[in-house]
């Protein structure tokens, strides 16, 4: 196998169903996520990093979206992490990336939530960070955060 | 030192342990297997949370706390309870009875724990005030939260606040006050908390902030309980004579829930007490969700130090009775703020070092390895019932698989696993 194969091997893979509304389970996927990559010896604070935007990215499902899928991948020297819902999607992204902007409605800003913190939060722990969205189909990120490279 | 330092605060008396499982089921780090009807407490995983003592029906589980007689090797002995200590005798009981009967049963002195943690309370405010890039900072007072947060939460270690808990602060004085006073060696003195729980002797022996602690032991409450009460009932009236004036009533709130935060001026402040919601609200600090929060106080036993595993009081009366003390002594602050804040300035509440985290082992020290076990583990896990009988000795099915995958256990010790591969030609679907 040569270098590239080996780097773009999937070594590990979980996936995590997510439903939209569901605030009672909402942040058990990042809380399995994060048991996960302890058992395989990730770095606590690049675990730390991941169960942020893990965490962000999963109420926004919860909010926002129908249902989604949240899906963990561990390359040798990268995880990313991807989010699928299907949903309302996002109007305007630049809008929506800006630190403060909320859509979300008196009841969640009660539960503390909405403080329009959650993609810039996401984009600043994120080593690469990728939106793409369709309205009415919904939304899907991409989120990669690098291992440190000497790990192998 | 003579005395044997453990690293651990708990063990197993083998002669009195059956093997039947209770401990097992009910450690939350997973610490104890049991071998040939035997509890085993694997020290690597061991957080002395003392869940295990609570629950042993056979009273087999042991906490390593300094004894009495020990306190023979020092010249001048000082007792410094915990304020929980005079929560455990009654409605009618006052402090300054209990603190006397302390030095009738064999301390030279006695000290007041309470009032020092009204001067914690203010070393926390000026570092709130000076700190505020992370948030939430959590108390260090607690050693077993510290040791949770070392093994299953190591990214936050650095919220822990680098204050140590008043129990230290109280005997670094008192050290420095006493030797002089009465001329002594300040080796010779021995500065003994009285604990609720086991858990005081790791952060005694092993202090994770600081070199060598302040303290020399640990004496439970359960151990002094008898001799206490027998004075208390001879001599009621007798001891009256002693002054109330330096008890602080902010500071015996701290043996409940919410009584560190009570006395912040940081109201942004959460308290949250006993195992299972500690780890959940760690579980949302990790998250990055409570970055809101100013300042947040842990106790891994119910209600608080009041539930301690080493109280003997019902902790529902003892958290009446601080209640009371409360109102009694009432929340009138009996520190000097100024003299406490240059204190502060000198670094005489500080760690001496930061906490450092201390993660459990991932399954092998390799990746791809690790990866590997992970796999098979997932594939043990669907083949076992999932029932978490405990027969196998390992308290559930994710753990055997996990042990066996780490290969301290064998598939077969699932007695379900025998039984399934004799029958398995036949009925797989
Ligand atoms: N998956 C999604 N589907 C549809 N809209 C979304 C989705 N994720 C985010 N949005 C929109 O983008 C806005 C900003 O999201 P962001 O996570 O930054 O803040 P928030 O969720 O409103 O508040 P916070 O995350 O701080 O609780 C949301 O209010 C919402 O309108
Ligand atoms: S809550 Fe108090 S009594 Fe319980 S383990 Fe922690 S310090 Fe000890
Ligand atoms: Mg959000």
């Amino acid at each position: 196998m040569n270098k590239s194969d080996a780097r773009s091997e999937v070594l590990f893979q979980q996936k995590f169903p997510i439903r939209g509304g569901d605030f009672v389970n909402a942040g058990d996927s990042s809380c399995k996520i994060r048991n996960t990559l302890r058992e395989i010896g990730i770095d606590s604070d690049i675990i730390r990093r991941i169960a942020i935007t893990a965490y962000e990215a999963e109420m926004n499902v919860v909010m926002y979206a129908e249902r989604g899928v949240m899906s963990i991948n561990v390359y040798r020297d990268e995880i990313l992490l991807t989010i699928d819902d299907k949903g309302p999607g996002i109007e305007n992204i630049d809008l929506a990336m800006q630190p403060g902007y909320s859509t979300a409605t008196e009841e969640m800003r009660e539960m503390g939530f909405g403080a329009g913190m959650g993609l810039p939060n996401m984009k600043k722990n994120a080593d690469t960070f990728k939106i793409t969205t369709e309205v009415g189909k919904g939304t899907r990120l991409e989120i990669k955060i690098l291992l440190d490279g000497k790990n192998d | 030192m003579t005395e044997r330092r453990f690293a651990h605060s708990i063990k197993v008396n083998d002669a009195k342990c059956i093997g039947c499982v209770a401990c097992m089921k009910v450690c939350p780090t997973k610490a104890i297997r049991v071998r040939q009807k035997k509890a085993h407490i694997s020290y690597d995983r061991c957080i002395d949370c003392g869940g295990c003592l609570r629950v042993c029906p056979h009273d087999a589980i042991i906490p390593l706390t300094t004894q009495l007689a020990d306190l023979d090797r020092f010249k001048f002995k000082i007792a410094l309870p915990s304020p929980v200590l005079y929560t455990q005798f009654g409605q009618e009981v006052m402090p300054n009875e209990v603190l006397a009967i302390l030095k009738e049963i064999g301390f030279d002195h006695v000290y007041d724990e309470a009032l020092v943690c009204e001067m914690i309370n203010v070393a926390t405010e000026e570092y709130l005030d000076e700190n505020k890039s992370l948030r939430p900072m959590i108390s260090s007072m607690c050693p077993v939260v510290v040791r949770l947060i070392q093994r299953l939460f190591p990214s936050l270690c650095r919220n822990i606040l680098p204050i140590e808990p008043p129990r230290e602060i109280a005997a670094k004085n008192l050290r420095a006050e006493v030797s002089e006073q009465h001329n002594l060696n300040p080796e010779k003195v021995g500065i003994i908390h009285i604990t609720p729980c086991s858990a005081k002797m790791v952060s005694i022996n092993h202090p994770e902030s600081m070199a060598r602690s302040h303290l020399d032991g640990a004496i439970s409450i359960r151990e002094v309980y008898n001799k206490v009460m027998m004075k208390l009932k001879r001599e009621t009236g007798m001891l009256m004579m002693q002054t109330q004036n330096r008890i602080s009533g902010i500071g015996i709130g701290w043996a409940i829930e919410g009584g560190e935060i009570r006395g912040l001026k940081y109201t942004n402040s959460v308290s949250v007490s006993g195992l299972l919601d500690t780890i959940r609200i760690l579980e949302d600090v990790e998250s990055g969700r409570l970055k809101n929060i100013e300042y947040l106080e842990c106790l891994i036993c119910p209600d608080g130090c009041i539930g301690g595993p080493l109280t003997v009081e019902n902790r529902f009366v003892a958290k009446s009775n601080v209640l009371r003390l409360m109102r009694h002594f009432g929340g009138k602050k009996r520190v000097n703020g100024v003299l406490v804040k240059r204190l502060y300035r000198e670094n005489f509440f500080s760690f001496k070092w930061a906490v450092e985290p201390k993660a459990f082992p991932p399954l092998d020290k390799d990746r791809n390895v690790a990866i590997q076990k992970l796999k098979s583990k997932e594939g043990l896990i669907k083949r076992l019932p999932g029932t978490d009988c405990g027969v196998c000795g390992a308290p559930d099915c994710k753990t055997l698989a996990e042990d066996v995958v780490r290969g301290y256990a064998k598939l077969d010790d699932c007695i379900y696993m025998c039984k399934g591969d004799l029958q398995s030609n036949g009925e797989k679907k």
